[in-house]
């Protein structure tokens, strides 16, 4: 018999393993010892030191060209480093599924959303910053700004922009005071709220007292979404649901709405504001979030408040370049410069936005209309239950009758990890 | 048999006729309705996903405009060549996998033949995407994942595997009757001769048929690309393209371009089905009977 | 069956074997035992000796480099965790990294997949050293290099065909395969933070599963049961479909037959994923079915398509059969010219009529030739990720559950691995939905007639 082809197949694959053996991280250790030793005998000597950095941000910070302008500003302003720069797209959303699938061959430096912290960190994907960089973090942000990049007593993020979400309304349908209080505004007008998004929902049952994981960072509370007072939540929203004046929005519908004069107020977030003051023009509003009265109780409604920020990657190559890029991509300068090109709303404190009616909505939904989202792993289980009680809601499932054995049924699996 | 019979008869085929067209007429309006919703879309002037008629209140062509001038978010032209060169190769190449290996499997008798049959059809059981990451890292032990590369590794990922869907180029060969491979043996053909000048030129209908579903893997596919390509947008296909225009920070502003996008995509693959229909048509009929 | 597999086995028996070779062969045989080819170049068959000395010579290399390692830590699956050092000058902290138990798992598996192919090799290397000894003893012609490769393009021609088809399915299908197999004895989960460094479990995975009082053991079963109920409906109500569709396009009194075909397959050149995902926003409370329905005053509250799991359901399966049919119109078209006139006016003759013609000819006909095709079709439907993923996503999903009413298998593991990262528990779950499917459609498969009898319809 002549197996010539299977031979060959055979080499074929030696040569695959072969290669695999290179990629095998073993390998890369040892290298980076090395780099790591003639690093410090560079910086003894004084002499430029040669680094690769990759960078991933969003596509729009490249187009616009402000990752360039900032990179290269920071080469300029470390002489003694001669910084190359390979630049990647991954938007601050998407970090941990891109990043968790090859931490190693992730870039250095990356942008992330701060819910990604507790996934990220438990893949070793984020650095600890530490000495004098965790200094200038708590000087120029506000004390949620850096709780929302701390896992573990560990801060491990540089933030540069608030993430959460608050009200656009049409001025010529609502009044100051009308939008104080949600039931007046669906007396005057048409409201749309994602009541199927489970980043939204949780607003309704923070306003009656129901809490994640205590004040957010207790893992071992729990969540508590059960109880008489997340059952009124519950009858309050199948209410709202059949309210002819309510348009749940999933699928662009509030947009649309806004855009056809059906709908007078959506709840989004700063990306939407450009959309918004198109199809509102000078009546666009900007507010912070209204109160909901439940009958027995009432309530602000309270949104989840989190930060996009910026992570090191513990396998740079050079961690002391990446972590100093890191820095200065957040730093008071880049912010600003963001802020100019792209209304990016600024963390720094020392950045004067008070002139924006956006940034003066997220700051008052900051300071009094927003709970921080928990940064604890535990939190994976609250998104699908209360996603599955919103679709449960508009679909017409949930009725008075059954709305306190549904609620605590969705409390119990917020509280189970399903595979323990 | 009498006129008025005969008249009858005649009648009752034509209603019957008539009957069958409508028929065919409605099922076909169903058929086309969302491809021609689609189509619309993309001329639509009004921005969102959201409407509330059916035919667009304004047509407009920027749509399709700002999908090939617009390359600040998303680089479409970009990605549409990066597809159509994947598409191109995944295409040759599946297509030989998979005529070869359904040749051998109806027509050359050796050992492994029923072993290999039946572990084939199971392992299309096993659900794909379960070893994105582990075929990711076998493609990175190749060096395979980094720059220019990522094409190649892209063609592997949708090629590599054709080979175990040989099931209906394999059912069609069966009929091909074994008495012409036969004759030509006795006129002192090798097997490689009976494959190229005897089957594959009697196989037509199911070249196509292999040529347009590998042709079209690439495009559909949402999950792999994006496992592949990971940060390095350089290399994106449409349909991350496509897909990303649908994420919330996109939807309202994209939506009537990711329609326009949808066109443009069908574009290349009708063309090819249209070109290719009529062996579908006339094909195999008389060419092959035995 | 039993008697066929034994005639398949007695065709191919060859009097070259292993146990002959280190039993009957001679000194320069039984040492090709340890220097692969050394038979063939003493019989100078040089260049495929040479070829087989090659391979024996890259697997030591490769196993002396990376492969003892890589099965030295298998077992162990790693155990350095990642390590941090403050360093005061720099104000940072520095990392060394440690063991990545899933990269460990894949190299090690690797490295026992590349041994097992050279296993194989090296049993054909002894086995040809040993036909070259006992040829030559005959005085019996030993092949040369050339007509070993003339053979491939004649008698040997499926070794030529399938190679490059075998080595891809085995590298980025089979291994990638194994792989994930091995993961469902091990802890890989989010579940204790185990997603760097995790350890073997043996089977607790899969007691999990199978109790069925157990939260997710519990949904496995259910969404199993869907899973196969959808698969048989999607698969037959498209092939019915599909083939009346077909009959009637054929029929010689249907004008425009191309005009029809083309308005049904026209589908296939829209991207399934824009197709599905335009539907489903079509079919959403607020969509366009339900938004001009109401305006027309056909129906007073919106079609709940996707939300009450009943409609769900059967909107899925009704979706798919738009998906499905140009496919099944393609294949049927096909085959239906292909099947001989003269089987048709034979019937005529007898004065059979359409639908008699249609029991008697045209579907035995199809069913022969179109089993496969309807095997791969219902192993497809299985384990058809977008039609649900993108239409229902599942949903509608109870309160508390994990699964939704239209989860197949498929979406359900997607979620609870891409979603959840419970990597172990998806991997078992695969495996039985694996197990599960391979025997009903192994047994269907073999008891078909065009298995049976491939030699031709007729």
């Amino acid at each position: 018999m002549k197996k010539k082809l299977v031979s060959l197949l055979l080499v074929s694959a030696m040569a695959i393993g072969t290669l695999a053996g290179c990629g095998s991280n073993n390998a890369g250790n040892d290298d980076k010892k090395e780099t790591t030793k003639e690093d410090n005998k560079d910086a003894a000597s004084g002499e430029t030191k040669d680094v690769a950095l990759t960078v991933w941000s969003p596509q729009e910070d490249q187009d616009t060209g402000w990752l360039k302008q900032q990179c290269e500003a920071f080469n300029e302003a470390h002489p003694e480093w001669n910084v190359t720069f390979e630049y990647g797209v991954c938007p601050e959303g998407e970090a941990k599924d891109t990043v968790k699938n090859d931490v190693e061959g992730s870039a250095d430096v990356y942008m992330l959303a701060n819910d990604n912290i507790p996934d990220l960190v438990s893949v070793n994907g984020l650095a600890e910053i530490g000495g004098s960089y965790l200094d200038d973090i708590k000087a120029n942000n506000s004390e949620s700004i850096v709780s929302s990049v701390t896992y573990n007593d560990a801060v491990v993020a540089f933030p540069f922009t608030s993430n959460t979400w608050f009200m656009y309304y049409d001025k010529s349908v609502f009044s100051e005071d009308d939008i104080k209080s949600l039931d007046t505004m669906l007396e005057k007008g048409k409201v749309s709220f994602p009541l199927t998004n489970s980043w939204y929902i949780a607003s309704f049952y923070a306003a009656n007292g129901c809490t994640l994981f205590g004040d957010g960072t207790d893992e071992a509370a729990g969540i508590d979404f059960g109880g008489d007072k997340a059952a009124a939540v519950t009858n309050y929203l199948v209410d709202l649901a059949a309210n002819p004046n309510f348009i749940n929005d999933a699928d662009g519908a509030g947009l649309a709405g806004l855009r056809d004069g059906s709908v007078n107020a959506v709840f989004s977030g700063t990306w939407d504001a450009a959309s918004v003051e198109e199809a509102l023009g000078e009546n666009m509003g900007v507010a912070a979030l209204p109160t909901v009265n439940f009958g027995d109780a009432e309530g602000t409604l309270k949104s989840f408040m989190g930060s996009k920020a910026i992570g090191v990657n513990p396998n740079a190559d050079d961690m002391e370049v990446a972590m100093a890029l890191a820095a200065y991509l957040a730093g008071e300068e880049s912010q600003l410069a963001h802020y100019e090109t792209r209304n990016v709303l600024p963390t720094n404190t020392n950045i004067d936005v008070s002139s924006d009616a956006i940034a003066q909505a997220v700051a008052d939904v900051m300071k009094n209309t927003s709970i921080v989202q928990p940064l604890v792993s535990k939190m994976g289980q609250y998104w699908s239950p209360a996603e599955n009680m919103g679709k449960a809601i508009i679909a017409g499932e949930v009725t008075h009758d059954n709305a306190a054995d549904k609620t605590e049924e969705m409390n119990t699996a917020m509280n189970t990890d399903l595979a323990e | 048999m009498s006129n008025t019979a005969i008249r009858a008869g005649k009648a009752r085929k034509t209603v019957k006729n008539i009957f069958v067209h409508v028929i065919l007429a409605i099922l076909a309006f169903i058929w086309v309705l969302p491809i021609f919703w689609v189509v619309v879309t993309s001329f639509r002037g009004e921005k969102g996903s959201y409407v509330t008629t059916f035919l667009p209140k304004t047509y407009t062509f920027n749509n399709y405009i700002k999908l090939f001038t617009d390359t600040s978010i998303l680089n479409f032209p970009r990605m549409f060549m990066n597809t159509l060169i994947i598409a191109i190769f995944v295409c040759i190449i599946s297509t030989v996998f998979v005529l070869s290996v359904s040749y051998c499997m109806s027509r050359m008798r050796f050992k492994m033949r029923k072993p290999f049959m039946n572990i084939a059809m199971i392992l299309g059981l096993f659900p794909s995407f379960m070893s994105m990451i582990s075929v990711y890292y076998i493609l990175k032990a190749l060096n395979l994942v980094e720059g220019g590369m990522i094409r190649i590794a892209l063609i592997i990922v949708f090629s590599a595997g054709s080979g175990v869907g040989f099931y209906v180029a394999k059912g069609f060969f069966d009929t091909i009757p074994k008495s012409l491979d036969e004759a030509a043996i006795i006129d002192g053909a090798t097997r490689w001769q009976i494959f190229t000048r005897i089957t594959i030129p009697l196989s037509k209908p199911i070249i196509v048929y292999t040529i347009l579903t590998s042709f079209m893997a690439p495009w559909i596919d949402f999950i792999f690309a994006k496992v592949i390509c990971r940060a390095d947008a350089k290399y994106y296909t449409v349909s991350i393209g496509l897909w990303k225009m649908l994420e919330k920070e996109y939807i309202d502003s994209w939506y009537t371009c990711f329609a326009a996008g949808a066109v443009v995509v069908s574009i290349p693959i009708a063309i090819l089905f249209m070109i290719t229909q009529k062996y579908y048509v006339e094909g195999m009929s008389g060419a092959v009977k035995g | 069956m039993k008697k066929a597999e034994k005639k398949n086995k007695e065709e191919f028996k060859s009097p070259y074997t292993i146990i002959g070779a280190i039993t009957k062969g001679n000194v320069i045989t039984k040492l090709s035992l340890l220097i692969m080819g050394l038979g063939n170049i003493a019989h100078k068959q040089i260049v495929k000796g040479l070829m087989y000395l090659a391979v024996e010579i890259s697997w030591l290399v490769y196993m002396i480099q990376y492969g003892f390692y890589s099965l030295s830590m298998l077992p162990s699956l790693g155990w350095r965790e990642q390590q941090k050092v403050w360093n005061k000058e720099k104000s940072i902290f520095e990392y060394e990294a440690g063991d990545q138990s899933n990269l460990i798992l894949l190299f090690g598996v690797a490295t026992l997949f590349v041994t097992a192919m050279f296993i194989i090799v090296w049993r054909d290397a002894v086995k040809s050293s040993y036909k070259a000894e006992l040829l030559a003893k005959e005085g019996s012609h030993i092949n040369t290099f050339k007509e070993d490769f003339k053979s491939l393009f004649n008698q040997n021609l499926h070794k030529l065909l399938l190679g490059a088809p075998i080595m891809g399915v085995l590298v980025f299908t089979i291994l990638p395969l194994i792989y994930n197999i091995t993961m469902a004895f091990t802890n890989y989960s989010k579940l204790n933070d185990k997603m760097v460094l995790f350890d073997w479990v043996g089977i607790d995975n899969f007691k999990k599963i199978l109790n069925i009082r157990d939260g997710i053991g519990g949904q496995f079963y259910s969404v199993l049961g869907w899973t196969l109920i959808w698969a048989v409906f999607a698969t037959v109500l498209n092939y019915i479909f599909g083939m009346i569709l077909a009959i009637v396009i054929n029929r010689k009194e249907t004008k425009a037959k191309g005009f029809w075909r083309f308005c049904f397959v026209l589908s296939i050149a829209v991207p399934q994923f824009v197709s599905l995902l335009i539907m489903r926003s079509m079919l959403q409370p607020t969509g366009i079915v339900n938004t001009l329905l109401l305006k027309y005053g056909i129906i007073d509250t919106a079609l709940p398509f996707f939300s009450s799991p009943m409609w769900a359901r059967v909107t899925v399966i009704v979706i798919n059969i738009w998906v499905g049919i140009p496919y099944t119109l393609l294949q049927v078209t096909g085959i239906l010219q292909n099947i001989p006139a003269e089987l048709y006016e034979a019937a005529k003759i007898d004065g059979a009529n359409t639908v008699q013609i249609f029991f008697k000819i045209t579907l035995p006909y199809m069913l022969f030739v179109m089993t496969p095709y309807l095997i791969t079709q219902f192993t497809g439907n299985i384990n058809n990720f977008n039609v649900i993923f993108l239409l229902s996503g599942g949903n509608p999903t109870g309160v508390g559950d994990t699964a939704g009413s239209t989860d197949l298998l498929v979406t359900w593991l997607y979620k609870l691995t891409v979603d959840k990262s419970y990597y172990n528990l998806g991997a078992v779950i695969g495996i039985m939905t694996f197990i599960v499917l391979a025997i009903v459609s192994l047994i269907t498969y073999r008891n078909t007639a065009s298995y049976k009898d491939e030699e031709g319809f007729m």
